[in-house]
């Protein structure tokens, strides 16, 4: 340090740069670490002996009470605390789900990490695929949790299942990545198409599944027909492309519905399963009704800016609880006369949707703003529609901005799932009540062993995603425009 | 106060009504004014003219509006008639047969009273855990600055754990594993002061204030004297600014309060009395005191848990965001670090912090609906309970969600209002 000083004090400039500018190694040693750490005055010295002292009580004694609590109650329950009240001979159905939800993961993510890999390649960036040992770091939590579930189980099949799962995706990422450009181009729709092919394994086959198949099937038409440069343009071509890829949809949706419709349906479903499906479901809904409230409630035209204004503004004033309150007791009065009153889990889907779809508005809101005005401009200068201009050159920026917001809202919403327990859900909360409730366990207040469980389990999944959300934000350079 | 609030919900709901329907009337006449002002060679045809596509988009959302709603209200009313449910508010009046413990309301009183009631718990909730949430998320926030390694990661660990759980499981478990479990029962309640401090798992009991001869009038004086004390302390805080002298607002402020106050005790011959809680022969606090139910004590307690979380990650970032030289000049200026972060760095950190804190305190405000899963008697738990009554739904879920959208707006706008002075003030 004193020669460098020196060397800047001087005149010449090449010295001081000559000399080796590598910063001093911070690695101290444990005795100077501790010093600096711990023990920098007497005022940190003190506080770090108070600290230690709680700190280590706390400790201890979460310690001995965890040591000494009876995990019997888990071992009991722990197939409700997965996936609720399944049959036990249609058992093998969340098994097979699980797999090719698994696959479709795998699969997916390996070809989304090559296409960016391959991008970043061809702008001359620096990339190289991501090891294990980093995949491994970023979904820690979700992976201990996994074992940790599992270490409950009373058999050895759930522990076949859960390596033979780890293999699985392992397998799918390799694949993955070296699939052919062509398909990997396409991995978003054999993603989504997979994903609800592991539904219709779980549920049985039926018309709604049908539907949902018909429409991947026809938004996968319409990207494709897209790529076709043989088809006229304007209207004609347009209007090609959308019978093509509904005879499509109606296809697959008809193909689907020959096949005889049995299963398990969702009524009954429970546990941790629907905590996830119901995330997950209220969100891909919500994104596009989201995106639409954000629009209206931008746009100059006062009918729907005002009603964009008045839903999300009402759903975001009032308390999820009161939401879902009204789902349970108020929801089936607006069905017509003869309709039976759905599954409970369904009304529950539609009030979350809605919520989560006042939330994401917001939300796109915030990246609608974060696109200069410039951009909107310049598009309407060479001759674009309100719609194009939206869709191809708003939209696009206002999206990836809130990418890291996105992941956020599904976290709180995850952890808003706990609620559906108040109106009478089997979730994974509500399981800690009813175990406590079975005969066995009623009165021996373990209630804090299956609250704790529950905790675990709920924190797993959130701290992953919020890791995950914040390694988004450094990625894609948002916080720092 | 809830016909009230119907009332204005109901004025709310047509003025927007008449705005909108009025502002496309106002739109459609104005756009054919000006395309009879235009000659005919500018003019775009009628369908290919942006404001009359923007009109007719307008027209067929409010035609959808109004025809899903219509048909969504006949249906409503079909199934409301088929199981003879009355759409009217006289319910609130008739006697709603919900008592609260610790609260003088009676099984007689009214619905409406009920609700009343409710709504003021969950105000007197939101009005603890608030400020408290915010001091322990501040003290956390800069905790996770600390030079000092243990406390860091502490903070770290605290901040990681209670943020990525759902506020239910930590309102559950603070009260069924700690309250509930941890706390003595109310024949054994735990006395370490007698009478001054007892706390069970049913009840915490500490001696209150209560008026005696001439209160009413005492308790306007000390009305009085808290006025005339922020105006001493204004008084002083003027003289601070104009002269440089020392203000000790605080200290005048205080003088001033207690001073009359004492004097007025006095002269009206002891208005108030000490009133301790009294014990059953059983051991159990029954009456009299300052009593707290344990379930609200619970909840507050979880939420100032949970959401000190979020606000002391808030507060990271926005001392993150105050620019580092002001740290190093405070440190040049030898400020100790209390006062480096009392004068120099929270106060602009606080700035920056203060718009998503108050979506933090609307947070709050919301999870206090939680309580219905521990029971707490706030509004969420007496609606709950009067559907149970088989009161209708249909107007209590509305009346449920009027108070709580009330009471977001007064929050956001009181939030908005500090928030505006906060801001600095551009020349």
């Amino acid at each position: 340090m004193a020669e460098r000083a020196a060397t800047y004090l001087g005149d010449d400039i090449t010295a001081a740069l000559a000399v080796d500018s590598t910063p001093p190694s911070s690695k101290l040693s444990p005795g100077d670490w501790a010093k600096t750490n711990l023990f920098s005055s007497a005022a940190n010295t003190i506080v770090t002996a108070i600290v230690a002292v709680a700190a280590g009580l706390l400790a201890f004694f979460a310690l001995r009470w965890i040591i000494n609590a009876d995990f019997a109650i888990i071992r009991a329950n722990l197939r409700i605390f997965m996936i609720g009240q399944f049959p036990r001979e249609e058992l093998w159905r969340p098994w097979a789900s699980g797999y090719v939800m698994i696959l479709g993961a795998g699969l997916t993510a390996g070809a989304m990490a090559r296409n960016s890999h391959e991008l970043a390649l061809s702008q001359e960036l620096e990339s190289v695929k991501e090891g294990w040992g980093q995949l491994l770091r970023r979904f820690w939590p979700i992976i201990a949790a996994s074992i940790f579930f599992v270490s409950f189980a009373r058999t050895v099949m759930p522990y076949i299942g859960l390596a033979a799962a780890y293999v699985l995706v392992v397998v799918a990422r390799e694949v993955g990545w070296r699939l052919p450009a062509a398909i990997r181009e396409r991995a978003l729709f054999i993603g989504v198409a997979l994903f609800i092919v592991a539904m219709l394994v779980i549920a049985g086959t039926s018309r709604l599944g049908g539907y949902a198949l018909g429409l991947v099937a026809f938004l996968w038409a319409l990207s494709e027909l897209s790529r076709v440069e043989s088809l006229p343009t304007g209207f004609a071509g347009t209007a090609v492309r959308f019978v093509v890829a509904l005879v499509v949809a109606a296809i697959v949706a008809i193909v689907q519905n020959l096949i005889p419709h049995d299963g398990f349906g969702w009524e009954d479903w429970g546990g941790l399963h629907i905590s996830l499906f119901t995330t997950v479901i209220g969100i891909t809904l919500g994104m596009p009704f989201g995106i639409l409230l954000a629009l209206g409630r931008k746009s100059n035209l006062p009918v729907l800016k005002t009603a964009s204004v008045i839903f999300i503004e009402f759903i975001r004033g009032v308390p999820l609880i009161s939401l879902l309150l009204f789902s349970n007791l108020m929801l089936p009065l607006f069905l017509p006369i003869d309709f039976e009153r759905p599954a409970d889990l369904t009304l529950a889907i539609i009030v979350v949707t809605g919520f989560s779809a006042a939330y994401i508005a917001e939300i796109v809101r915030g990246g609608l703003q974060a696109v200069p005005k410039g951009q909107t401009e310049a598009a309407q200068a060479s001759g674009m529609s309100a719609a194009a201009v939206q869709r191809f050159i708003v939209l696009p920026q206002a999206l990836r901005a809130v990418i890291p917001a996105m992941v956020g809202q599904f976290i709180a919403l995850f952890k808003d799932t706990s609620l559906l327990s108040i109106i009478g859900l089997l979730e994974f909360l509500r399981v800690s009540d009813t175990s406590n409730a079975q005969q066995e366990f009623v009165g021996k207040g373990l209630a804090s062993v299956t609250y704790l469980f529950v905790a675990i389990g709920y924190w797993a999944f959130a701290y992953t995603m919020s890791k995950e959300s914040r390694r988004l934000e450094a990625k894609l350079g948002v916080g720092h425009r | 106060m809830i016909k009230f609030l119907l009332l204005l919900l109901a004025v709310a709901a047509i003025g927007t009504a008449i705005y909108v329907v009025g502002r496309l009337i106002y739109d459609i006449v104005a756009m054919f004014r000006n395309r009879a002002a235009t000659s005919e060679g500018d003019k775009a045809v009628l369908w290919r003219d942006v404001k009359a596509i923007g009109i007719a988009a307008q027209i067929v959302a409010l035609a959808a509006i109004v025809g899903v709603g219509n048909f969504l209200w006949g249906n409503f009313r079909d199934r409301t008639d088929a199981i003879g449910l009355e759409l009217g508010f006289d319910f609130l009046d008739q006697p709603g047969g919900i008592t609260i413990a610790d609260n003088p309301l009676i099984a007689g009183d009214s619905v409406g009273k009920a609700i009343v009631e409710g709504f003021f718990n969950t105000i007197r909730i939101i009005m603890v855990g608030i400020p408290a949430a915010l001091i322990l998320g501040t003290l956390i926030g800069i905790a996770r600055f600390s030079s000092n390694w243990i406390v860091r990661k502490l903070a770290t660990g605290y901040v990681e754990f209670f943020r990525n759980i759902p506020p239910l499981v930590v309102i559950v478990f603070v009260w069924s594993a700690v309250f509930l479990n941890a706390f003595p029962t109310s024949q054994e309640a735990w006395k370490p002061l007698g009478e001054w401090f007892i706390l069970s798992n049913n009840r915490f009991a500490i001696p209150s204030l209560m008026g005696q001869d001439n209160f009413g009038p005492f308790r306007w004086i000390l009305l009085g004297a808290l006025i005339l004390a922020a105006a001493v302390a204004f008084w002083r805080t003027k003289v601070f600014d104009n002269t440089g002298a020392p203000h000790h607002r605080v200290l005048w402020g205080l003088g001033t309060f207690f001073g009359i106050g004492l004097i007025a005790y006095l002269v009206l011959g002891g208005p108030v009395s000490m009133s301790k809680p009294m014990l059953d022969d059983r051991g159990r606090v029954f009456s009299d005191g300052f009593r707290i139910q344990m379930p609200f004590a619970a909840i507050t307690v979880a939420l100032i848990i949970y959401t000190a979380t979020h606000i002391s990650e808030i507060v990271r970032g926005s001392i993150m965001a105050v620019h580092k030289g002001q740290e190093e000049a405070a440190n040049a200026l030898a400020l100790s670090t209390f006062q480096r972060y009392r004068f120099v760095v929270l106060p602009q950190a606080m700035r920056v912090a203060f718009p998503p804190l108050i979506s933090q305190f609307l947070n709050f405000s919301k999870n206090s609906s939680l309580a219905i899963a521990i029971g707490a008697a706030e509004t969420t738990n007496i609606i709950n309970n009067l559907f149970g009554q088989s009161q209708p739904a249909p107007q209590l879920i509305l009346i449920l969600a009027l108070l709580y959208l009330t009471l977001s707006l007064v929050l956001s706008a009181i939030g908005n209002l500090i928030n505006r002075r906060l801001q600095i003030v551009g020349r």
